[in-house]
């Protein structure tokens, strides 16, 4: 299994304060790994460095071995990195259809030639997947947080994706939502789809990946087994309080 | 196998030309406008409100579709009006070539505007605009030995003699530019665009472009507004400061919003009705223009989304009630 | 030596008028994040105001002042209470209708007082020479006095009243402010308020020097929105410091060359700015 990410000394800073710091790790295809962290760890930053948002000050960041450093967001969505993001951004004056059919206009999706009927077809089908069939029509605007997560992470797999950025794909969910959620994305990574979370809800994250980052402070301070992790005496010590010792108990 | 693609040939064209029902009425009503209405001064309000649609429909492509505010339209339409008048003042060119220089200039400006703006958004695009147009304005002024200054050039030649003629060209204006436009946004690409305008960030997550998409509509909303900026200058046998003006360019902001911005048809039908009502106002030309304006106001508070899509939605509703009554 | 202290004068007086227009400007952005096209509207209210009261009716100087700024203070709260706030959602929808109700206060004015230039009186007569050098007129020296006067006092208000710490509150972090109990939308009232009642006593007080014309709102409206940007959205020194520089750069040009080429230099700064640092001299950083 080779790696589809390899990351590597990857620096950046904000002013004076380091976001994050020489970081290494990879990711073998077909995996589905967890990142977490407190808030301001510098996952988010992560995500954004990854998906060209932002340029880091040094290291290098390998997808598929193709450097993508200084690439720009739309290319590396042709290359295959899809993210979705941690407050939801549709396109509000458009249709759930519309918002699903943005994806298809990327130099990947044009490169297959197919018609507009084809692509409506396929958008549709993918919304079916996602719970949101029923409401192709309705603008963006008028969905509920709920369905625009599910917008979010559809807009995300239209792009046909080989490696899927997760960020906080439960939060503001319900239990009920998440527990639809959470099958939906395990038959993603059957299917082959690479996949990194970055997550707060830990115990429906540990139900969900075999492997977990944990950050803090932009630098990485473990990386292992959810056991593993939770065992970890820095990750504990980063997450003081009720939620290190409800995470120990997993 | 062919029996079934043939059929689903078909049908696609029927909605097609379907779809195009509507617009063959309004173009079809337009061109027989001149067999029924003799009085010159209405011909020659309509050849206005013609030129002005196209004004308003590149403007709409830029602002109301992309997102890129422009509060300075004037630099293309007057760029276009310039390049015509210069070349016809000066080389006597006919009108035949001085136009299509005119667009190609005028989509030039559009470039050069777009290439740097690309970072820009909102009131800083919207200054850079009216500082780009208001560049090209003093420009004008310090060379005023070629230009005119003030006055500007008289004596541009005309079109053509004959008033209907140029009527008809006119239209044919309409329907070849605002066509165009109408081509590109409800083409693959045009919610390419609407992304653009409801959130970039996540239009590039997507995998747009969102840079190439800015710069080349940009330089075709600049290509058009200065081909009708070079069309109107031929029509009035004159161009001058006012094409190049502040006024010009909020009136074409103005104008397309209250007719319904984001919708390339909404700002025509605002711009043919805003030059009647201007027009018809003239029995009381010394309030004239404060009525306008006060109307133009009340249209924005009470009518956001612009004259043309509130009664688009009033007539589906009214549609919409009296099928569910009789349907049950 | 006269040139440079001439230079240096008049530069300060046109400054001044920027500074105020562009701090009212800046301080409705920055606390409700209203680009407010129709504020040089005021400012040129301010103008035929005074001019109403005092040369046409014959009310004095300090009455008419008086009722003159309250005035258009009155009339920008009744802009945003009833015209912005409905629309504050979306900036391009305020920017839109500012706009329409600029060119709609013009044509009130044209209705009301016709195309042809007002002459109003100044408010003390003296020639002033300032230096021994520089000959200049008492009302512009008086414009720039009250200017810097109330910019100080601005200040103050802003930095050492409980209301303008309101206002500051809420120009950095508009749910915080609720959370403590500020309501916004007194605040967005207030702001407006005083900042229409800056840019009238700037209308005001340049009258007698340039006249008052219909279309005096057209020029500082771009100059001002830019020195605004320039000096970054939302920050106060930042405007001030980018008042300093487009005055001084439009006088020395004017003086030195041709206004038209001033004009010229007040745009291309504009565009060189916009182009290089999107977010002004000392504005926030406007991220991804």
């Amino acid at each position: 299994m080779e790696d589809i990410l390899t990351v590597e000394s990857l620096s950046k800073r904000f002013g004076g304060l380091y976001a994050v710091h020489d970081l290494h790790f990879s990711v073998q295809a077909g995996q589905i790994v967890g990142i977490i962290g407190p808030n301001g760890a510098g996952k988010t930053t992560l995500f954004n460095l990854l998906t060209g948002f932002l340029r880091p000050d040094s290291g290098t960041m390998l997808f598929n071995g193709e450097e993508i450093v200084g690439k720009k967001p739309h290319e590396i969505v042709t290359k295959g990195v899809a993210r979705s993001f941690q407050v939801v951004r549709p396109f509000h004056q458009m249709s759930v259809l519309q918002n699903v059919l943005v994806p298809s206009l990327s130099k990947k999706l044009l490169k297959k030639s197919l018609s507009r009927a084809s692509h409506e077809a396929n958008a549709r089908e993918l919304l079916e997947s996602v719970g949101l069939g029923e409401k192709t029509g309705f603008l963006a605007a008028d969905l509920s947080h709920g369905d625009l997560k599910r917008l979010d992470l559809a807009r995300a797999l239209a792009t046909e994706p080989d490696l899927l950025l997760l960020d906080e794909p439960f939060s503001g969910l319900a239990k009920a939502e998440i527990d639809v959620l959470l099958p939906f994305i395990e038959a993603l990574n059957n299917k082959g789809l690479t996949i990194i979370i970055i997550e707060h809800k830990l115990r429906e994250l540990m139900k969900l990946v075999k492997r977990v980052i944990a950050f803090d402070f932009g630098v990485k301070i473990g990386d292992g087994t959810p056991e593993e992790i939770a065992n970890n005496e820095a990750v504990i010590k980063a997450y003081l309080g009720g939620g290190a010792r409800g995470f120990a108990a997993i | 196998m062919k029996m079934r693609s043939k059929e689903s040939w078909r049908s696609r064209c029927l909605s097609i030309l379907g779809r195009m029902v509507p617009y063959l009425i309004v173009i079809g009503a337009l061109s027989i406008v001149p067999v029924f209405v003799k009085s010159y001064y209405i011909i020659d309000l309509l050849i206005l409100c013609n030129i002005y649609a196209v004004f308003l429909a590149s403007w709409d492509l830029l602002t109301g579709y992309t997102g890129q505010i422009s509060f300075g339209h004037s630099l293309f339409i007057g760029g276009g009006a310039y390049t015509a008048g210069l070349l016809n003042f000066y080389l006597h060119l006919s009108p035949l070539i001085t136009i299509p220089i005119a667009g190609l200039v005028a989509a030039g400006f559009g470039l050069g505007l777009g290439i740097p703006a690309l970072r820009l958004r909102g009131p800083y695009l919207a200054l850079a605009t009216f500082a780009a147009s208001g560049i090209l304005s003093v420009l004008t002024s310090v060379f005023w030995k070629y230009t005119g200054g003030e006055d500007g050039l008289y004596g541009i030649s005309s079109l053509t003699d004959n008033i209907v003629a140029k009527y008809y060209l006119s239209l044919a204006l309409l329907v070849i530019c605002c066509g165009a436009l109408l081509l590109i946004v409800k083409s693959r690409y045009g919610i390419g665009l609407l992304s653009i305008r409801e959130d970039e960030i996540a239009s590039m997550a997507s995998g747009i472009n969102t840079s190439k998409y800015k710069i080349v509509i940009f330089t075709v909303s600049g290509l058009f507004a200065g081909v009708a900026g070079a069309f109107y200058c031929h029509n009035q046998l004159h161009v001058g400061t006012e094409e190049l003006s502040l006024s010009l360019s909020i009136l074409v902001v103005l104008m397309s919003v209250a007719g319904g911005i984001g919708t390339i048809i909404g700002p025509i039908f605002g711009g043919y009705l805003l030059i009647f009502l201007n027009e018809w106002l003239r029995f009381v030309e010394d309030f004239r223009m404060l009525i306008y304006t006060g109307a133009v106001v009340m249209i924005l508070l009470f009518l956001p989304r612009g004259i043309l899509p509130t009664f688009i939605l009033m007539v589906r509703y009214l549609i919409g009630t009296r099928i569910s009554r009789s349907g049950d | 030596m006269k040139l440079l202290a001439e230079i240096l004068v008049y530069g300060a007086v046109q400054s001044a008028v920027y500074a105020l227009l562009a701090l009212g400007f800046c301080l409705i952005f920055g606390a409700a994040g209203v680009v407010n096209l129709a504020h040089t509207a005021f400012y040129m209210v301010g103008a035929y105001l005074i001019y109403t009261f005092m040369d046409l009716l014959g009310l004095g100087l300090y009455l008419s002042l008086l009722i003159s700024v309250i005035g258009v203070g009155v009339i920008g709260m009744i802009v945003q209470q009833f015209f912005i706030r409905p629309l504050m959602k979306s900036e391009m929808s305020v920017m839109m209708i500012t706009l329409a109700i600029a060119y709609f206060v013009q044509e009130l004015i044209l209705s009301f007082y016709g195309p042809v230039d007002r002459n109003v009186r100044r408010f003390v007569e003296a020639k002033l020479t300032i230096f021994g050098m520089v000959d200049i007129d008492s009302q512009r020296m008086l414009t720039l006095a009250v200017a810097v006067v109330l910019i100080v006092l601005l200040w103050l208000f802003l930095n050492k009243t409980k209301a303008g710490k309101a206002i500051l509150a809420v120009a950095q972090d508009r749910e915080g402010a609720i959370f403590i109990g500020i309501n916004p939308d007194r605040v967005f009232l207030q702001v407006i308020f005083i900042s229409a009642l800056l840019a009238s006593i700037a209308g005001a007080f340049i009258s007698p020097t340039l006249g008052a014309r219909p279309h005096m709102w057209e020029h500082p409206l771009i100059r001002c929105f830019a020195v605004v940007i320039l000096g970054g959205l939302g920050s106060l020194e930042g405007a001030i410091l980018a008042a300093i520089i487009i005055g001084y750069s439009e006088v020395v040009v004017s003086f030195a060359v041709s206004s038209y080429l001033g004009e010229l230099l007040a745009f291309i700064i504009i565009l060189g700015v916009l182009i290089k640092m999107p977010s002004g001299l000392m504005g926030s950083k406007t991220g991804t």
